[in-house]
């Protein structure tokens, strides 16, 4: 195992005697169910708590209060906010929330009697999002110092109904750990050539694996891609995976591609030394592409979608593209290589190139950590939304606002365009530092066909974490695989 | 107070035989062998000059699908095709030298006749205006002046609306010469007290102009501005300019005005610091806007406060680190001298705040280069807290040109102004970061929750080439926005906010 996780149980509602004990609480209400019944059991140990520490319930607050009696080591009240304001989405991140308080605990039950079974399972489902951890490379950490809570019981009134509902979120959760745990793995360890390994497995779940290596891609013509990856000693690899869910046969599928650098040096154009480490995660477009292929087959999505990844590392050497080579890519469009340091869009101008030609996707969405100036442009919160089509924006906005994986849209032009003109080739693949997520986003349209519904998401900034959050640790967010999970299920999906 | 502009004259007759001539049309297929030949289809941006019996020297300029900006387009693309070459043929052509004829030339060009007969009033003076700003001269510094711009005579159908349409578009064209004029002008000769000195001189157009120096800016307590211009051998000033009903609640626009930028203690690099001198460009739009009110006799109530002051480094020099005062009483953590604007920008937000009651305010700012790298040189960056204002700031934009995009002001971006030791953090450090949302939020907590917009224009009040759209250099952006606003918003009798 290179993580570890709580794994869930739904249990029926019945008091514990010893463990912990989490309260979800919503603001202004009596205690019922087995909070009442806790209650009673320590003579009004918890109503007095309650009182003590000014626990209200509100949105986030939480409170512990030891030993209350009846041998229950804790009880955790956690704040769940208004009755009346308790969504799928709000009882995930109170989920996330209780975590902190309850790893230190052995013997976990959560008190959700109260809710509905599937709000049960979206606690759940909270819950496991951050309490996954990376644990592969740590051997020297004492034992008090690892969380204990192996396993979370949800008591739940309705425990087939919460299964039921658990079913599809925990195979999305699992999907993300798979993003999760590639993003952070390490580059010497995951290689283009590992990280294709890596997907050989997912095939149990029903996914079709292809991969192909550079004799393939040569052929195939992907003189962009091949160009980065010439510096390193590690072979590229394009992996297509395939997930065949829909009742009707025949139809369009959905497509995602990620941008798969599984370290960026910047090659001959290369970057400052401080930070560098973080081009560990230059691969999470990928990354979130292989989770969220691996989440729709686990929950069996009743959709058609494919995946493809382009995976290469991008190094300095004897032999490594230098500036002002020029590459013929897939379409046959040449590239004037201004910045060997921009070298994600060359990875995607041909695998999106191929993918179009391959599977004539009824829309296609790229996934790519690809400009720092995107974290100029917006931060860590929203990532950026470029795309040839207003529908397909609109639906992704709002999956965005309704996971938490935020987006905002950013403006396509033909002044911008102009910036990436090149003088000896179809373009070059900088068009420098104004504007300079657009012109990116430009250069990647070049290979993307008029009628083809397309979205580019610029993730540089909301790949990575540096605190935690509700339902992410600090390091690998996955961003991307909730919301794009969602938008499926929203809208592309057999009745 | 020609502002470099061509001179525009109104006529209802046709163009003079033998005058250069341009004939702005829509896209359609060529209607003469001539203009087969010169493979002119009327396409947007398209213009070609020929030369035809009976008129020697003529522009078609295309105007594609026919849109507002499409017909300044062709204004302005055969403004620039003549300017190319300002002189006019000395005779007719001969028969054999007909196409793209180059007869010799004899004298510069004085006049340009516009045919603008076949056009309805708001086309015909988009021709204009496009043509006109195209031919605009900024004031240059030289021994021998440079040859004034060519008259346009524009020939009109005569129609009840063509003349009110010319009077509005003179109102533009000079609100948008004062913008660029003011941009243009080097920071030792528009200093603080100059620039106000050039605002004192919109008294004659109706405009009520008030200047505060530094003892009153004392009294009132508006120590970002102070603070800004603190090392500067020329002080700070803050304008106050009105337009209107002085007893209604006035629109107010909000301008950036440092005439220089050095960064302060927090210097800039050397290389293209000369560009600083457009760091007032927020207060030339906002003062460009005021005067085409004021010309076009808008029912609109408007005020500008524009925030003047040099930031320089020096003795007495501002420093990071030091806690500044601001008029709103909120204090604030200095991190960045550099990051002055905001500074300015927030006693002025104060200022309107305190001394009217606004049904809104816009900021112009050249604020930050974090909007360059992320909207390029192509649109400035639209913030603010109240969703249908940048709405119909957004349509007013598009409309007349000058692009904007919404920008976001998230959670993330509040939290980055968390100060330890004051009310705000002025802006957070270290690279890769978002520091135009910063501003943005930072400038938000001094509205007060009036609505407001704030229009990020750094990388948009000037062009390094030129285009149809003008000479390389002061673009004027903003100006042809706020009166577009105004129009739409805050001129009608029953204005909601």
């Amino acid at each position: 195992m290179s993580d570890s996780k709580p794994e869930i149980a739904f249990v029926k509602p019945a008091l514990p005697r010893a463990g912990a004990l989490v309260l979800p609480l919503t603001e202004g209400t009596a205690l019922v169910g087995l909070a009442a019944e806790l209650d009673a059991a320590t003579s009004g140990a918890i109503t007095r708590g309650i009182e003590a520490s000014g626990f209200t319930g509100r949105k986030g607050q939480s409170t512990t209060l030891f030993a209350p009696g009846g041998g229950i080591g804790r009880v955790l009240l956690l704040g769940l906010g208004k009755p009346d304001a308790q969504t799928p989405e709000s009882v995930e991140a109170a989920g996330g929330t209780l975590w902190p308080g309850i790893a230190s605990a052995s013997d976990v039950l959560v008190a959700a009697d109260t809710m509905p079974p599937a709000m049960a399972a979206h606690l759940a489902f909270g819950v496991a999002l951050r309490g996954w951890r990376f644990d592969k490379y740590r051997t020297t950490e004492k034992p008090e110092d690892k969380p204990k809570a192996d396993k979370v019981s949800i008591a739940t009134s309705a425990v087939p109904a919460a299964k039921a509902a658990w079913v599809p979120l925990k195979a999305v959760a699992e999907g993300i750990f798979v993003t999760r745990e590639l993003v952070s793995e390490p580059p010497n360890i995951l290689t283009p050539v590992e990280m294709a390994e890596r997907c050989k497995p997912l095939a149990k779940l029903g996914l079709e694996i292809e991969i192909l290596g550079p004799k393939e891609m040569k052929k195939l013509g992907f003189g962009a891609l091949l160009g980065v990856a010439q510096g390193s000693a590690v072979e590229p690899r394009m992996v297509v995976l395939r997930w065949n869910g829909a009742r009707k046969k025949g139809g369009q599928p959905v497509c995602f591609v990620g941008k798969g650098v599984t370290f960026d040096t910047g090659g001959i154009s290369i970057k400052p030394a401080a930070g560098m480490e973080d081009m560990k995660w230059d691969m999470a477009g990928a990354g979130c592409v292989v989770g969220l292929m691996a989440a729709l087959a686990g929950r069996k999505a009743r959709v058609d979608a494919v995946g493809l990844v382009g995976l290469v590392e991008n190094m300095p050497s004897g032999n490594a593209q230098r500036p002002g080579d020029v590459v013929t890519s897939a379409s046959g469009q040449t590239i004037e290589v201004i910045n060997t340091d921009a070298e994600g869009r060359l990875v995607l101008a041909d695998v999106l190139w191929y993918a179009q030609k391959q599977f004539a996707p009824k829309y296609i969405v790229d996934l790519a950590t690809l400009t720092g100036a995107i974290i100029i442009a917006l931060g860590h919160e929203h990532a950026g939304l470029f795309s040839n089509d207003d529908a397909l924006s609109q639906k992704l906005l709002a999956a965005g606002t309704v996971t938490g994986e935020a987006l905002w849209r950013m403006p396509l032009g033909e002044a911008y365009d102009k910036q990436i003109k090149s003088d000896i080739a179809d373009m070059k693949n900088v068009g420098g530092r104004p504007g300079g997520s657009i012109t990116a986003a430009q250069f990647i349209q070049r290979f993307i066909e008029d009628d083809i519904p397309w979205a580019h998401l610029d993730i540089a900034g909301t790949a990575w974490s540096t605190k935690d959050t509700a339902l992410v640790p600090k390091g690998a967010t996955a961003y991307g695989v909730r919301l794009l999970d969602r938008m499926v299920a929203d809208h592309d999906e057999d009745a | 107070m020609s502002l470099g502009l061509p001179r525009l004259r109104l006529r209802f007759d046709p163009p003079k035989p033998g005058r250069t001539t341009v004939l702005p049309l829509a896209a359609a297929p060529p209607a003469t062998p001539a203009a087969e030949a010169a493979g002119f289809a009327g396409q947007s941006g398209q213009a070609v000059r020929l030369s035809l019996p009976g008129f020697p020297d003529l522009v078609l300029a295309g105007a594609g699908a026919g849109q507002p900006l499409d017909w300044e387009r062709a204004g302005g693309e055969a403004m620039a095709l003549l300017l190319a070459e300002a002189m006019t043929p000395a005779a007719e052509p001969s028969p054999i030298n007909l196409l793209r004829a180059r007869p010799a030339v004899s004298r510069p060009l004085r006049r340009i006749a516009l045919d603008l007969r076949a056009l309805p009033a708001a086309a015909a003076m988009a021709v204009a205006t496009g043509a006109a700003l195209r031919a605009w001269q900024p004031p240059v510094h030289r021994r021998e002046a440079p040859p004034k711009p060519p008259r346009l005579i524009l020939h009109v159908a005569e129609e009840e609306a063509m003349a009110p349409a010319f009077i509005r578009m003179l109102a533009i064209l000079r609100g948008v010469a004062l913008a660029r004029d003011l941009v243009t002008e080097p920071a030792n000769l528009l200093t603080p007290k100059h620039f106000a000195a050039r605002l004192r001189r919109l008294r004659r157009f109706g405009v009520g102009v008030e200047v505060f120096g530094r003892s009153a800016l004392q009294a009132a307590g508006a120590g970002a501005i102070l603070a800004v211009g603190r090392a500067a051998a020329n002080p700070p000033r803050l304008v106050v300019l009105r337009w209107g009903d002085t007893t209604a609640d006035p629109v107010v626009f909000i301008g950036k005005g440092m005439t220089f930028d050095t960064g302060g203690i927090s210097i800039k690099p050397a290389l293209h610091m000369e560009e600083m001198r457009a760091d007032m460009a927020g207060a030339a739009a906002a003062a460009g806007a005021i005067l085409t009110l004021a010309l076009r006799n808008s029912p609109a109530a408007a005020v500008a406060v524009l925030a003047l002051a040099e930031n320089m480094p020096g003795a007495d020099a501002w420093r990071p680190g030091d806690i500044i005062r601001t008029l709103s009483g909120r204090s604030v953590e200095t991190i960045d001298t550099d990051a002055e604007g905001r500074m300015i920008l927030a006693d002025a937000l104060a200022w309107a705040v305190r001394e009217f009651t606004p049904a809104a305010l816009v900021d112009l700012a050249t604020l930050t280069g974090s909007i360059v790298t992320a909207l390029g040189h192509h649109r400035a960056g639209l913030f603010g807290n109240d969703p249908p204002l940048l709405a119909m700031i957004a349509a007013a934009g598009e409309l007349v040109g000058d692009s904007v995009w919404p920008m976001p002001i998230a959670a993330e971006h509040e939290e980055a102004l968390k100060s330890d030791i004051a009310d705000l953090r002025q802006c957070s450090s270290g690279s890769l970061q978002p520091d135009a949302c910063h501003a943005a939020a930072f400038l938000r907590h001094f509205a007060e929750g009036i609505p407001w917009a704030h229009l990020d224009i750094a990388g948009v009040e000037t062009r390094e080439e030129a285009s149809w759209q003008g000479p390389a250099g002061a673009t004027g952006f903003g100006v042809r926005l706020l009166d577009a606003l105004t129009a739409a918003r805050f001129e009608a009798p029953d204005q909601t906010t």
